[in-house]
């Protein structure tokens, strides 16, 4: 990895310091679940046949899921991987939309409109 | 609104071969767009240029850790009035007019041919062979602003809003697959022409601020105003176990 920039953040009193290369690295790891998720909830949801409402939700549903899995995986100790647990839901939400959109027009296609 | 029938044909010769060629010229260009990079060299002075800001930078947001004197002492180096490095390194303003370059010529047109090319010929063969056709329904319902939109190419009045003709497909899959690529290609890959405007961040030596002048005067103003607060002054007593009276006074 190139320099290990370190930052420092005052919180209650005590310094924490991390390094910002294995930050930028574990939000990397977590887009890419992110992605994956996207696009298999999509697919997911394009065979089932879910429409409307039911299919955002099941977004939702999934988006919220992994959130709780990443959670799970990184136990009571959070702190040592994520700044900020709240950041972990909300960031690419968007973007993991646009996929799951895509996917689920592609197999709700494929399997239900011919 | 009824449902339409649709016939199963349209479905394996036009909505499969459309995701499945944008996808694999997203691909293509990846690779083509490697094999045309040329390895940029850089100069000698450039290097060094931005490996001084890159150690101005580190010593700004890292310089608590050091004691107070070895602080001082580094920002001396930089930031000293006779003798400091951002003193007394003059560097010529970069001309800004990127055509009397011609290495930045040619980047700038293999730029051109692996990003807008491709696009417009792709695009413009969907077009023209899978035009016309109404391949599938959004499962979703949507208002009718969205028909220009999602019925490009196909006219009807009627039609309702939620399906989507080839061409339209066509430009959802351009957009769409572009976090597929990130997925398979890794992070910084050439398939998604968004991308390219984003510069690579930090760390990288190559990553030059266009003019070295206005970029010393920055960090030269940067360093001057930093403050330095030593972040370890109490560490004797943390190491000893007993809660520290200074990082109290401190906070």
């Amino acid at each position: 990895m190139c320099a290990g920039r370190v930052k420092t953040a005052r919180g209650t009193g005590d310094i924490v310091a991390f390094s910002e290369s294995a930050v930028r690295n574990n939000a990397a790891v977590v887009e890419y679940c992110r992605t994956s998720m996207s696009a298999l909830s999509g697919s997911t949801a394009g065979i089932l046949g879910l429409t409307g409402f039911l299919g955002f939700g099941f977004y939702l549903f999934a988006v919220f899921g992994l959130w709780c899995l990443l959670l799970l995986k990184a136990g009571v100790r959070w702190e040592k991987y994520f700044t900020n647990r709240r950041t972990l839901l909300t960031n690419g939400f968007l973007g993991g939309l646009f996929t799951y959109i895509l996917f689920w027009t592609f197999l709700y296609g494929m399997v239900h409109v011919y | 609104m009824a449902e339409l029938l649709l016939d199963p044909d349209i479905r394996v010769w036009v909505f499969l071969p459309i995701v499945v060629i944008t996808f694999l010229v997203g691909i293509v260009r990846h690779y083509v767009s490697i094999l045309l990079a040329t390895q940029k060299r850089a100069e000698l002075q450039q290097l060094q240029d931005s490996q001084v800001m890159i150690r101005a930078r580190l010593l700004r947001e890292n310089g608590h850790y050091l004691p107070r004197s070895s602080f001082i002492m580094r920002r001396h180096f930089f930031n000293n009035e006779e003798t400091g490095y951002f003193k007394t390194q003059k560097r010529a303003a970069v001309s800004q007019n990127p055509m009397t370059d011609p290495s930045m010529m040619t980047e700038m047109l293999k730029g051109n041919i692996t990003t807008v090319l491709p696009m417009i010929i792709i695009g413009g063969w969907i077009n023209w062979t899978f035009s016309g056709f109404v391949t599938t329904k959004v499962p979703f319902p949507l208002t009718l602003r969205f028909k220009p939109m999602l019925q490009r190419g196909i006219e009807l009045v009627s039609l309702d809003a939620a399906w989507v003709s080839s061409a339209s497909w066509y430009f959802l899959n351009v957009f769409g697959l572009r976090s597929i690529y990130t997925l398979v290609l890794g992070e910084n890959n050439a398939a998604d022409q968004s991308q390219h405007l984003q510069d690579q961040m930090s760390g990288a030596a190559m990553a030059m601020p266009p003019d070295p002048k206005v970029a010393f005067k920055a960090e030269w103003e940067a360093l001057e105003i930093c403050e330095h607060r030593w972040a370890l002054e109490n560490i004797e007593g943390v190491l000893v176990g007993n809660p520290s009276p200074a990082i109290e006074q401190a906070s």
